[in-house]
């Protein structure tokens, strides 16, 4: 029985191997990896150089002529470069759509594609996105405000261009059912809506995006810390508070209403049961205009009032942004590049303002007399005072961050609201199982090296019961303490005490942050040294009337090199090496084997930043 | 044409209430009332669909089946008459698609299906059993899970994106001989005495296929060839996967679906929904209505001893 | 057809058991006395007290194999070609000393003080009520050892039975699965047996051919063959050379150096620099270790047939040339050529893909390492215990919400659909019913609409806005829209239903065909005996029915099981519920299994690793399913019948 079908698969994979000839020959290619010329003309900025012809794929927002507008835009970044022909293939796409199908596979991906801020992280981690040039971060943070320069940067790297600023949400309502006196209450609006047997669309179930403006209204805050290959290193989150069952509370106002429909479209002044109230943002305004008419307003968010106290609704800020596949052809990701800058420029921004209504991110774009007229952006701007600028978030948070909601829906208890508001925090950590070690280990955080915000983690290694770190670059003024398991719960300020001030540092140039820590006082003495046993060299050989046994320590200089304390006396003929850590993994002398002295002499040894020792004369 | 209820049954009933005869008349009325309205509950939503499609007053889905003004907007805003460039809709393309990737599954898929089931149904080969259980054990895998690798394996080949029908079409075809339950059923309904005769004759094995049995399983011919035909206008998932956004590669069900998917999408375009589900649905009922008869038997005949 | 109607005639079926009164049984059933207290347990200590001499006794005169059964579960059983339940005996074992040792002990002592057990109880919320997991572990710990005695127990009386049989020369009792795992090892005994024989007795061609592949045919005319065997062998070797082992040396990590970044100062942009990509590593490593079993295959084929060309010249036969292998082709090898392309197609598209995609299962294969931007490696059962560990992600709890829903639902949409179904071809088959065809053509017309149109228009039919919202507003039954799609329980009936309104027709047609072939004098006879119509239906339709249509019901549960298109066009935009939200996926209560692996593979991080464990899992519910259905079909024993 074997014989017969064995014979069949025999057969099958001939033409299998045959096929895997063809299909792998493409495979292999990229094991040459194919290092392109990189000799080329002077100046970068005049694009002659990047003359070609280049097929991309580019996805845009699939609302109503936006993929028409980037076509022609397109064709005027060619008619200003004449070197460039760009045949681009431009698709309409939802952003989840195209986030998740770059994800799904980066491969096949769309060469240029615009996403919303909260899918950045997602698209970093999964290397979807190409970090820009420096000249490029330069331009692209001088043209555009703060906020949204902050959105396209995660951990301290730009990886997109700002497009539009208004990715925040405000209140549109009908002017002939809301009385203007209503406006900022939340309670009598929802009344008028019910009075009126119309619906109040606010996605509170369907989106975490949304429904946090309850929880920015009472003063909770959601903040992630993030590495800058956007991995995700901690959540400094106080949703689960008294604060945040109060915003349960004020949530349930809407939420048991009959008039509530969890939505944020448009057209839903239109729908069979129409809305007189939808919280959406400006990309719904043309739909808002066309079905409501004359009777089209906007203003920011209302208030609600718990127990006697009335807090303003907050919201989320953020942008729309532009993203570059990584490209492996060197001037087809140049090109990529500059077209990105290009559509993210003053011109195209207006020009998309004109079609779909999205405020721009564009300084001088934002100045624009219609810009400023527009109602829709107007009262983005009123609400911009209670806005929160949104952070890099953790891929999954949006869903989670739906749970309270759903829960509070068909809650009638505070202990109802509490448990929601626990399974919400319990699911949130979860996404940071640490280890046992990481809980344990101590980290350095603060402003310095270039840092300022305190969100990188400069990690510790412990050697007998001491915590050394890293070199790390300072300059005066910085500031920075030690804390425990990347968050805040366990730090040691410079008085050696739990949540002590920050450790201030004097003078410039590189320094080792030696810490010791006693868990049962809860205190610890940090230092700021020169050396250390762990990253730190020292000089060891037959020198200062030693064979290979003592070690000279050797202290770091503000330029990086090391240079032994104090002067010895070497004869010419002895050897030494510098090593690191008092180990011999790492270790320079003449290249790999000793350094043999010539003339006697007084000397300090130096070893430079690229490894070589030199003797100084005393 | 709902039947009228006989205005004087009470007086008929008393004279004739003892025969069999009239018992029997009156459990005919019942079951034809059942069935008018069983068949009405079924039609009733294709009858919805065709009046929506004429509906001229709005797009959005509004309260009103019947609609207020009549008109054929929406069918000329599938092919991009009288519509603005930012509202186009690819139907046509989108159609073509999926007609070509219809047309040819259907030949390679009666091609496979009549091989697997011919010679698992007529041929006693070592490995027969196995090669059923075997066929059998790999149909309890979800397709879906294979599809993540085809898609690479696809897009190695370039054949996602704007060209997914030949991606699909060879995905469809490719292993499309497991189902092969159906025609094997048929094939064995055909008696054997016919083949021996043959045989004996000195005819080969490949000359029994061709010349006696192939022409008479014309029913299960057929019926492969229209199942086959109606696979790609309904599949979704993988066409889905496949496209990768690309518009212009997309199948009719993708491509409806994608329309209609975020909110604004379904205020803009519903009632052009309807009127593609018209146009889709038309051909492919006329096809099926001429060759019902060899459905029919198909079903009843080779389904059941599967 | 005819077994079935043999039946019936000879009355086993046909005799309505009306006269149940007067039912005469033969044998007359002792009445059992009852046995007082005292004597039951007098009774039970005996038994006791037997168990324990009979575990000496066995041990005494028992086989050297029963004596090893005693630490060997099932050893005596395995001995004797008994594989299935020995295999059961050993499971067991090693299942039952892994959990003791590791923590079942630990549980059972702590059993000790049950104030400290039940104060550090850690909650686990299956089925949102909260359970004493440990306190339910340790009593679960205790139970299983007293199941290992009666398991242990077993095991040596079992063994001490096969040697009573084997003393009176009786043959051993063996399951289908036994003599299945003896003939494989038998054949794979000759396979290594042959492959020494042939070559000590082969001739000098046959030697040859075992380096030179078809060296035999080559010399004995048969150029054809000869020509595909070397062109098998030289393109094996040097893909193997050339490709195939960079390929396969690289499978152990999947990959070393990943992809990265470079700046490049003039153009000011980075540059991506290929590494490895895992996929293509798993992809084609696979490929040429499948490629390379293949060669050992042909590498067989060649030198039998060169053996058994030597065997034809020893006894003066004509070597079949290539003109005969042409007439085989056609004539006695015909079903070969035939299956020769659907094989292909089903090994390159069905069943590598599914080996790849089991293989994906024990790596951490997910958007953010898709072997192109960053690189996957093995990680073990790791995504097969993140299902069960409740601490990060209640994903456990997900699949058992899920998996039930999915067996409902198949029951259900199963059930229904073939109910209906038969009831509405009874009722157009009926006598006196006119216009039959009409009414089968106009069900018939709903089959043919493609299904994602009647699928996609009910779900907006249903929509929040959707047109029944707006009928129910206007005629004043509803004030505010009712959102069926989010309420868990509407949208469970809500598909059920709209799976009956697309199932039944197909159902119809089946059962037309069924009931016009039923012989009309079983309804005759029936009738004569005075069965009123719902006995006919329950004694002869429904019987008839279920016998004919069994394995096609089975593989419309499967297929109801794996149904994507009607949950997923219907109810894909429904609301994520709360539990299950938490718990990745982001599954709503509608969903089944296969919408569920679609979500996580097409969602928010495509963690296709997750997606291929519910694979695999799904594979094993349904394989479990139909393992079942299939022993339990009647119909399944007698297909020969229907030829």
């Amino acid at each position: 029985m074997k014989k017969r079908i064995t014979k069949f698969i025999a057969l099958a994979m001939a033409l299998v191997m045959v096929l895997a000839l063809a299909g792998c020959g493409k495979g292999n290619n990229n094991k040459n990896n194919n290092n392109n010329p990189t000799s080329s003309p002077d100046t970068p900025s005049d694009l002659s150089a990047l003359a070609g012809t280049y097929d991309i794929t580019v996805w845009v927002s699939e609302s109503a002529g936006v993929a028409d507008l980037t076509k022609t835009q397109i064709a005027d970044f060619c008619k200003d470069n004449p070197g460039i022909v760009i045949n681009a293939k431009v698709e309409g796409v939802t952003e989840a759509e195209s986030a998740s199908q770059m994800i799904a596979s980066v491969e096949d991906g769309a060469d240029l594609y615009c996403f919303a801020q909260d899918q950045l992280v997602r698209l970093v981690q999964a290397d979807a996105l190409a970090k820009l040039g420096t000249a490029t971060q330069q331009k692209i943070t001088e043209l555009n405000d703060k906020t949204s320069v902050q959105a396209a940067t995660v951990g301290g790297v730009m990886y997109c261009y700002p497009m539009t600023s208004d990715n925040g949400y405000f209140m549109f309502y009908d002017k002939s059912v809301i009385p203007e006196n209503h406006l900022d209450s939340l309670e009598d609006l929802i009344a008028d809506c019910e009075k009126a047997g119309k619906m109040f669309s606010m996605e509170l179930t369907t989106s975490a995006w949304y429904n946090a403006a309850f929880f920015f209204a009472t003063g909770c805050k959601s903040e992630w810390t993030i590495d800058s290959e956007g991995k995700i290193t901690g959540v400094d989150d106080n949703f689960n508070s008294d604060n945040g069952v109060i915003a349960l509370k004020g949530m349930q106002k809407l939420l048991k209403s009959k008039a509530f429909n969890s939505s944020s479209a448009g057209s839903d002044f239109s729908a069979a049961v129409p809305s007189a109230i939808v919280v959406s943002g400006t990309w719904s305004t043309a739909a808002v205009k066309e079905a409501l008419g004359d009777n089209y307003a906007a203003t920011d968010l209302p208030s609600f009032t718990v127990d006697g106290k009335t807090y303003h609704l907050g919201s989320y800020s953020g942008c729309k942004l532009i993203g570059v596949k990584p490209q492996n052809d060197t001037k087809k990701s140049a090109v990529l590049q500059q077209l990105a800058l290009y559509l993210s420029n003053e011109k195209c921004q207006l020009e998309r303002f004109k079609l779909v209504g999205w405020g721009p991110s564009n300084l001088n774009a934002q100045k624009n007399a219609d810009v400023q007229a527009d109602v829709a952006l107007a009262a983005l701007a009123k609400q911009a005072e209670y806005a929160v600028p949104q952070p890099q978030i953790h891929g999954s948070w949006w869903d989670i961050a739906k749970v309270y909601a759903v829960s509070a829906k068909d809650a009638n208890t505070d202990e109802e609201l509490k448990k929601a508001l626990e399974t919400y925090e319990a699911t949130i950590k979860g996404l940071f199982e640490m280890s046992v070690n990481e809980k344990e280990a101590w980290t350095v955080i603060g402003s310095m090296n270039g840092d300022t915000n305190w969100t990188t983690d400069i990690p510790m290694v412990c050697k007998n019961d001491v915590w050394y770190s890293e070199a790390i670059k300072f300059v005066a003024g910085d500031a920075f303490k030690v804390r425990q398991g990347k968050s805040w719960d366990v730090n040691i300020g410079s008085d050696g005490k739990a949540g002590g001030p920050n450790f201030d540092v004097t003078e410039d140039g590189y320094g080792f942050v030696v810490f010791t820590y006693d868990k049962a006082t809860n205190t610890g003495v940090i230092k700021l040294e020169k050396s250390s046993d762990v990253y730190g060299f020292s000089v060891i050989g037959t020198i200062n009337g030693d064979t290979w046994s003592k070690d000279l320590t050797m202290e770091i200089q503000p330029d990086g090199s090391w240079l032994t304390k104090e002067a010895y006396e070497l004869k010419a003929g002895d050897e030494f090496k510098a090593r690191q850590g008092l180990g011999w993994d790492v270790s320079y002398g003449n290249g790999g084997d000793n350094y043999k002295v010539e003339t006697a002499g007084t000397y300090y040894i130096k070893l430079t930043t690229d490894n070589k020792i030199e003797l100084i004369a005393k | 044409m709902s039947k009228e209820k006989p205005k004087n049954l009470s007086i008929k009933k008393e004279a004739k209430q003892r025969s069999l005869k009239t018992h029997q008349k009156v459990t005919n009325v019942i079951v034809y009332i059942i069935l008018v309205i069983v068949s009405i509950i079924w039609i009733t939503p294709f009858v919805m669909i065709v009046l929506e499609s004429f509906k001229g007053e709005a797009t959005c889905p509004t309260d009103a089946i019947i609609p207020r003004q009549f008109s054929l907007k929406n069918y000329k805003a599938l092919f991009n008459i009288g519509v603005e460039k930012k509202d186009e809709i690819k139907f046509f393309r989108w159609y073509m698609n999926t007609l070509i990737m219809s047309c040819v599954c259907a030949i390679i898929q009666t091609f496979m299906v009549l091989c697997m089931s011919y010679t698992l149904s007529r041929m006693r080969f070592k490995g027969r059993k196995f090669l059923m259980n075997f066929m059998l054990v790999l149909g309890m895998f979800p397709g879906f899970l294979s599809m993540i690798i085809l898609k690479k394996v696809m897009s190695g080949w370039n054949m996602i994106g704007e060209n997914a029908v030949w991606g699909l079409i060879i995905i469809y075809t490719a292993s499309s001989a497991m189902g092969y339950y159906v025609s094997k059923g048929f094939f064995d309904t055909i008696p054997k005495s016919l083949d021996e005769a043959a045989r004996v004759d000195g005819a080969t094995r490949a000359t029994v296929f061709f010349r006696i049995t192939l022409p008479m399983a014309k029913p299960i011919v057929i019926y492969t060839l229209l199942t086959a035909f109606m696979g790609p206008w309904g599949d979704f998932m993988f066409a889905k996967y496949i496209v990768n956004n690309a518009t212009d590669g997309m199948n009719v069900a993708v491509g409806l679906q994608n329309l209609i998917a975020t909110s604004e999408g379904l205020a803009a375009h519903y009632t052009h929904f309807c009127a593609a589900g018209v146009l889709v649905a038309i051909p492919v009922t006329i096809l099926f209505m001429c060759l019902q008869r060899y459905y029919v038997e198909g079903v009843t005949g080779g389904a059941v001893k599967g | 057809m005819r077994f079935f109607i043999e039946k019936a005639r000879k009355g086993d079926i046909m005799k309505p058991k009306t006269n149940k009164t007067t039912g005469t049984k033969k044998k007359s059933v002792p009445v059992r006395k009852r046995k007082s207290f005292a004597e039951g347990v007098k009774g039970f200590f005996k038994a006791v007290g037997n168990e324990i001499k009979s575990f000496f006794t066995i041990f005494v005169d028992g086989s050297w194999r029963t004596k090893l059964s005693y630490v060997i579960f099932g050893f005596g059983n395995l001995v004797l070609g008994q594989i299935a339940r020995a295999l059961f005996f050993l499971a067991f074992e090693a299942l039952f000393f892994f959990y003791t040792i590791k923590s079942g002990w630990a549980r059972i002592l702590k059993l000790g003080n049950l104030k400290e057990l039940t104060e550090q109880v850690e909650f686990v919320r299956l089925f949102n009520k909260d359970i004493h997991v440990e306190l339910l572990l340790s009593i679960f710990s205790v139970l299983l050892v007293v199941v290992c005695i009666v398991v242990w127990r077993n095991s040596f009386h079992g063994s001490y039975r096969n040697d009573k049989l084997l003393k009176e020369g009786r043959k051993i009792p063996r399951s289908a699965f036994d003599k299945g795992v003896i003939n494989f090892i038998k054949a794979v005994g000759n396979e290594i047996k042959s492959f020494f024989v042939i070559f000590v007795k082969g001739s000098w061609r046959t030697k040859l051919s075992y380096v030179i592949f078809g060296f035999g045919n080559l010399v004995c005319g048969q150029i054809a063959r000869a020509a595909l065997f070397l062109a098998f062998e030289a393109s094996f070797i040097y893909y193997i050379i050339n490709f195939g082992l960079a390929w396969i040396l690289k499978l152990d990590n999947l990959g070393d150096i990943g992809s990265h970044e470079e700046y490049d100062p003039i153009f000011d942009t980075y540059v991506r620099v290929n590494g490895d990509n895992s996929f293509k590593i798993l992809l084609y490593g696979v490929l040429s270790v499948l490629l390379c079993i293949v060669c050992i295959v042909v590498w067989r084929m060649s030198f039998h047939g060169s053996y058994e060309n030597d065997k034809l010249l020893e006894e003066g036969k004509k070597i079949p040339k290539f003109k005969d292998d042409l007439h085989d082709i056609v004539d006695s090898k015909f079903h070969r050529t035939l299956l020769t392309v659907p094989a292909i197609g089903i090994t390159m598209f069905t069943v590598f893909p599914i080996i790849f995609m089991i293989l994906v299962a024990f790596t951490n294969y997910d958007g953010a390492h898709d072997g192109y931007s960053g690189l996957f490696t093995w990680t073990g059962w790791a995504n097969f215990m993140e299902l069960f560990n409740t601490k990060t992600s209640n994903l456990g709890y997900a699949f058992v919400h899920i998996l039930l829903w999915t067996l409902v639902w198949a029951v259900l949409a199963t059930f229904s659909n073939y109910f209906l179904g038969m009831l509405l071809a009874l009722l157009i088959n009926k006598k006196g019913i006119k216009l039959k065809k009409m009414w089968r053509s106009l069900f018939v017309m709903t089959i043919a609409v493609p299904q994602f149109i009647s699928l996609l228009y009910m779900s907006k039919l249903f929509a929040k806005n959707g047109l029944i919202n707006m009928l129910l507003i206007k005629w004043g039954f509803l004030e505010f829209p009712f959102d069926f799609w989010a309420n868990t329980t509407a949208s469970r009936i809500l598909v059920v239903v709209i799976n009956i309104w697309v199932g039944v027709p197909y159902l119809m047609l089946i059962a037309t065909g069924i009931l016009m072939n039923i012989p009309e004098d079983l309804y005759e006879s029936a009738r004569i005996d005075g069965a009123n119509p719902f006995q006919q239906y329950m004694k002869i339709t429904l019987p008839y029915m279920l016998f004919i249509t069994g394995p096609y019901l089975l593989t419309s549960f499967i297929g109801n099981i794996n149904n994507f298109n009607v949950i997923y066009l219907l109810a894909g935009g429904a609301e994520a519920n709360s539990n299950l939200l938490t718990s990745g996926g982001s599954a709503s209560d509608v969903d089944l299994l296969i919408t569920w692996l679609f979500k996580i593979s097409m969602g928010t991080e495509s963690n296709y690793k997750l997606a291929s464990v519910i694979g695999i899992l799904i594979f094993m519910v349904v394989s479990v399913i139909s393992v079942i259905g299939f022993n339990l079909m009647p119909s399944n024993k007698n297909e020969e019948d229907y030829q």
